[in-house]
């Protein structure tokens, strides 16, 4: 698309200044079932995102109909939301940042490689999966998804930056039946570099997973020592990360509110944000324009900064830490990949002191049972229980509460588990004590 | 959006390769959202969302695409792409496309997108006043409406005489969400009433002027709630909203998107009992104007009424078209998308637990130590094993017949199979409650609803300890 057009069009309908993002995106997915390509899907789409400051407010637009008149229609849509706007002030659009540091991730071997081969690997998963254990009755899925997006960024301050990446995602899922119980396992591989993949591995991750859940029951409700498996705990940094965004800190509803550079947790927690760090998630620059840079949020459990865009800096008086990322219709907070500081000890050193406790291996309707603004949790949770120091017997609809602030607070101990399993990247922890519902 | 004639072309490259089913879902969605921060208009945007999806069906195998350009050659391309995945021979040629009438069951008196947002601002910042003046522990009140109009148009074709379909959707929601602290504890309180329906039903039928002051007075006391007692005990669970149990506990499993290959804790179950005789359950995409309601569904198939247990047992599923091919059943006006970036599958519209006979009032007094839950965040579900859970937002201690204190934080959790069994007390208060639900085919609006109902015993989670 010609950009030049958006900014002649947007300057002669009176926008003072203006940026535009455009995205293209392309998708193939591939799931099995029963031996056969179950589903087979492709896609290709493209959206604009666009903002601008007229008569001195900031507002945005977005669409995905990329036609003749898509600039007009944002350009119009700026107009009107910036006419019945009413914050008290408005951030001009950002010139640059002095360096970026700009790597390449895309990885054409990827796309390369054949896709007869990727199939044939999902047959092969889906065979394994099958003859690992007679308990095994159903693959529910195995399949494949590979993505390569694009984002190019012009604003008529005269910044372009763009980014180009892929990344594939292989899920399996089996069901495994022993008498009238039925359970099910998932497990999930990320990258874009498909010789990584180890199928052996990765399917007796699978099994490991299913077959183990057979005979659980309910613990009795108290509150236990309770170990949070790396892929669990990453759900909870994900919502303790985003407390620490300037805007709810701002608006007195985030439980870190008044909490800076105190400490918030234990001193064996330190999260670090790392979207510099070469991997599938590595981000440059944020969508406001701004180099993003390593840094740690949290450090021996002490909290070291909030999470600002250019808004939210601009009235604490601070930079912005290249966090502003759009969320919906406006520019908010998030995060590039985040990083939580391993331990030393095994996971079988770890747990060795705990007398009675429990493991929690899944959980379900956090995303419902979370208070973010308080921190206050409880949702369905799954796993085994810890006996003199090894785990036991497997425990099955139980449930977990707590609050986020005391959790962090009472972790006693980290391991050393360093597997990237999505954009948060932690270890198993062991908490002091926590609430499982359960006879 | 596109021409019939670029329609029989598509379709018939689609067709190719063997495909006995293809189908174009072209889709232009304009949103329009408004939200106020404590009372000053915060963001207002609009988005178009435009676009269309190929699906070749072929036995029980599908292929499908989608893409944001709706020109000739785009369309085309994506087709003969989706072809490649299947190699045969051509067994139908599409020669004609006849457009179909639909019957509009959701009237609509002022199209949403015509009413200045100015007029909607009004509205918003009367419902801020009536929530942050209520009392001084109110710190932040969010107040917002979300329009969304679709023009939808199907092409499908099985055979020679391809069909045409155009529909449309017109949705409105309206949303406070109040934040009350005393200074050490925080709490909030949230209501979103919506509905398939034109500004004429938020303007004079939605009395949101009372949803308001609810909104207010429960924030401010669940800030006073202690923290849910914990174990297995009995639970009484509210009309309307309370539906989300429903929803999570049987409908998903009930979808035949779970059930046609083997995956659901009911599949094969009809005929069986699976729930408490007390119990019959529906699923209604024809309630004229619900949030969850629809003209017909996402593959042109008109919707309906379907009657999911009678009594207890399990008499249908909801079917779309590629798991109808599996189960032997025909649809039933039950395949939904969030949009053209997702293949349809079958999914709930309005679900509920159809009225019973008992007094909802009794209910309460006859039950001497449990909980009454009463708001909901929502919950999940595994269709397998049919474990679930929700969350309660709101609740209170049942004590010798009495609804007693306030409690939060607590989540129910069971499976479909034995909290259906276990429902002992179905009050006549059926009532519905709006909500949005994530699955396959991405989030959709729905409506849950129930009446009152008491489960014998279920597991609670919370941090209050034993229930006393």
């Amino acid at each position: 698309m010609n950009v030049k057009k958006f900014f002649e069009l947007a300057k002669e309908k009176g926008l003072s200044d203006c940026q535009i993002q455009i995205s293209k995106s392309k998708s193939t997915d591939i799931g099995i079932f029963r031996k056969e390509i179950d589903s087979y899907t492709i896609s290709d789409s493209q959206s604009i995102k666009a903002c601008g400051i007229y008569n001195g407010k900031f507002a945005s637009c977005t669409t995905n109909r990329l036609d003749k008149n898509a600039f007009e229609f944002l350009i119009n849509g700026i107009i009107d939301a910036a006419t019945v706007s009413e914050k008290e002030e408005s951030v001009d659009l950002f010139e640059g940042s002095e360096k970026y540091h700009k790597k390449n991730v895309f990885n054409p071997a990827l796309a390369e490689f054949p896709i007869e081969k990727k199939i044939e690997l999902l047959f092969q998963i889906e065979k394994d999966i099958l003859a690992s254990d007679p308990r095994v009755s159903e693959v529910e899925t195995v399949s494949y998804r590979e993505t390569e997006s694009s984002s190019a960024f012009y604003s008529s301050k005269g910044l372009k930056l763009s980014q180009k990446r892929n990344l594939f995602t292989l899920v399996a899922g089996a069901v495994g039946k022993q008498g009238e119980e039925t359970k099910t396992a998932y497990n999930f591989f990320y990258g874009n570099d498909f010789s990584k993949v180890d199928e052996k591995k990765f399917v007796k991750e699978l099994i490991d997973e299913l077959l183990p859940q057979f005979g659980g029951t309910q613990c009795k409700a108290a509150k236990y020592p309770t170990v949070l498996r790396y892929d669990i705990f990453s759900s909870f940094v994900g919502y303790f990360i985003a407390s620490a965004s300037a805007d709810e800190v701002q608006r007195h509803t985030s439980f870190l509110g008044d909490k800076l550079h105190q400490k918030v947790a234990s001193k064996k927690i330190t999260i670090s944000e790392r979207p510099l760090d070469k991997n599938p998630f590595f981000t440059y620059f944020d969508d406001e324009g701004v180099a993003t840079y390593n840094k740690d949020i949290v450090k021996g459990g002490v909290l070291e900064t909030f999470l600002y865009n250019r808004e939210t800096a601009k009235k604490d008086g601070v930079s912005t830490t290249g966090n502003g990322y759009w969320a919906g219709s406006k520019i908010g907070t998030d995060t590039g990949f985040i990083k939580v500081k391993q331990g030393k000890k095994s996971f079988e050193e770890m747990i060795a002191p705990i007398k009675e406790g429990v493991y929690i291996t899944d959980i379900a309707g956090l995303g419902t049972g979370m208070n973010s603004t308080t921190g206050n949790f409880s949702c369905q949770a799954s796993g085994y229980m810890i006996r003199d120091g090894k785990v036991a017997e497997p425990l099955n609809l139980i449930t977990l509460s707590g609050n986020l602030l005391k959790m962090f607070a009472d972790v006693k101990d980290i391991d050393k588990q360093d597997a990237i399993q999505s954009s948060i990247n932690c270890p198993d922890v062991f908490i002091k004590k926590m609430s499982i519902g359960g006879k | 959006m596109i021409s019939k004639s670029l329609a029989l072309k598509v379709l018939n490259a689609a067709l190719e390769t063997g495909g006995d089913y293809a189908e174009i879902y072209v889709e232009d969605t304009k949103t329009n959202a408004v939200s106020l921060e404590n009372g000053k208009v915060e963001t207002s945007s609009r988005n178009e969302s435009y676009g269309a999806g190929i699906r070749i069906l072929n036995g029980f195998r599908s292929a499908y695409g989608y893409t944001s350009d709706l020109s000739e050659k785009s369309l085309l391309a994506l087709a003969k792409s989706l072809a490649a995945s299947y190699q045969g021979e051509r067994k139908i040629t599409v020669k004609s496309l006849t457009k179909q009438r639909v019957k509009v069951l959701n009237k609509i008196d002022q199209p949403l997108a015509s009413v200045p947002t100015t007029e909607k601002i009004e509205v918003l910042k009367e419902a801020y006043s009536i929530i942050h003046e209520s009392d001084p522990r109110i710190v932040r009140v969010i107040t917002g409406f979300s329009d969304y109009h679709t023009d939808i148009e199907i092409f499908n074709a099985e055979g020679e005489e391809g069909k045409q379909f155009n529909n449309f959707q017109e949705r409105g929601r309206m949303t406070m969400l109040a934040f009350a602290s005393d200074g050490e504890k925080m709490e909030t309180y949230f209501s979103g009433p919506a509905r398939f329906a034109g500004w004429g039903y938020f303007k004079n039928e939605l009395d949101w002027r009372k949803e308001a002051k609810t909104v207010a007075e429960k924030v401010i006391m669940m800030l006073g709630a202690d923290e849910c007692p914990s174990g297995r005990f009995p639970v009484v669970i509210t009309n309307g909203w309370g539906g989300v149990l429903f929803h999570e506990a049987c409908g998903h499993p009930l979808e035949a998107s779970a059930t046609a290959k083997g995956l659901s804790c009911f599949s094969g179950c009809i005929g069986q009992q699976i729930a408490s005789p007390l119990v019959s359950a529906y699923d209604d995409g024809t309630i004229p104007n619900e949030w969850g309601s629809n003209n017909l569904d996402d593959e042109g198939v008109p919707t309906k009424k379907n009657m999911l247990i009678k009594d207890g047992i399990c008499v249908g599923f909801m079917v779309d078209r590629l798991n109808g091919r599996r189960l032997g059943m025909e649809p039933n006006g039950t395949a939904r998308r969030q949009s053209f970036h997702y293949e349809p599958t079958s999914r709930m519209s309005n679900t509920y637990i159809a009225a019973g006979k008992d007094d909802p009032e009794q209910i309460i007094k006859d039950t001497k130590l449990g909980v009454y839950v009463t708001n909901f965040g929502g919950g999940s579900v595994n269709p397998a094993t049919g474990e679930f859970n929700f969350s309660a937002s709101e609740a209170y201690i049942i004590r010798d017949g009495k609804v007693c204190e306030p409690v939060r934080g607590c989540t129910l959790i069971g499976t479909g199979k034995d909290v259906l069994m276990n429902i002992d007390r179905v009050g006549k208060d059926l009532a519905l409650g709006q909500g949005m639900c994530g699955a396959a085919s991405g989030y959709i609006p729905v409506d849950v609803g129930q009446p009152t109902i008491r489960l014998k015993e279920i597991t609670v989670g919370g941090r209050g300890g034993e229930l006393k």
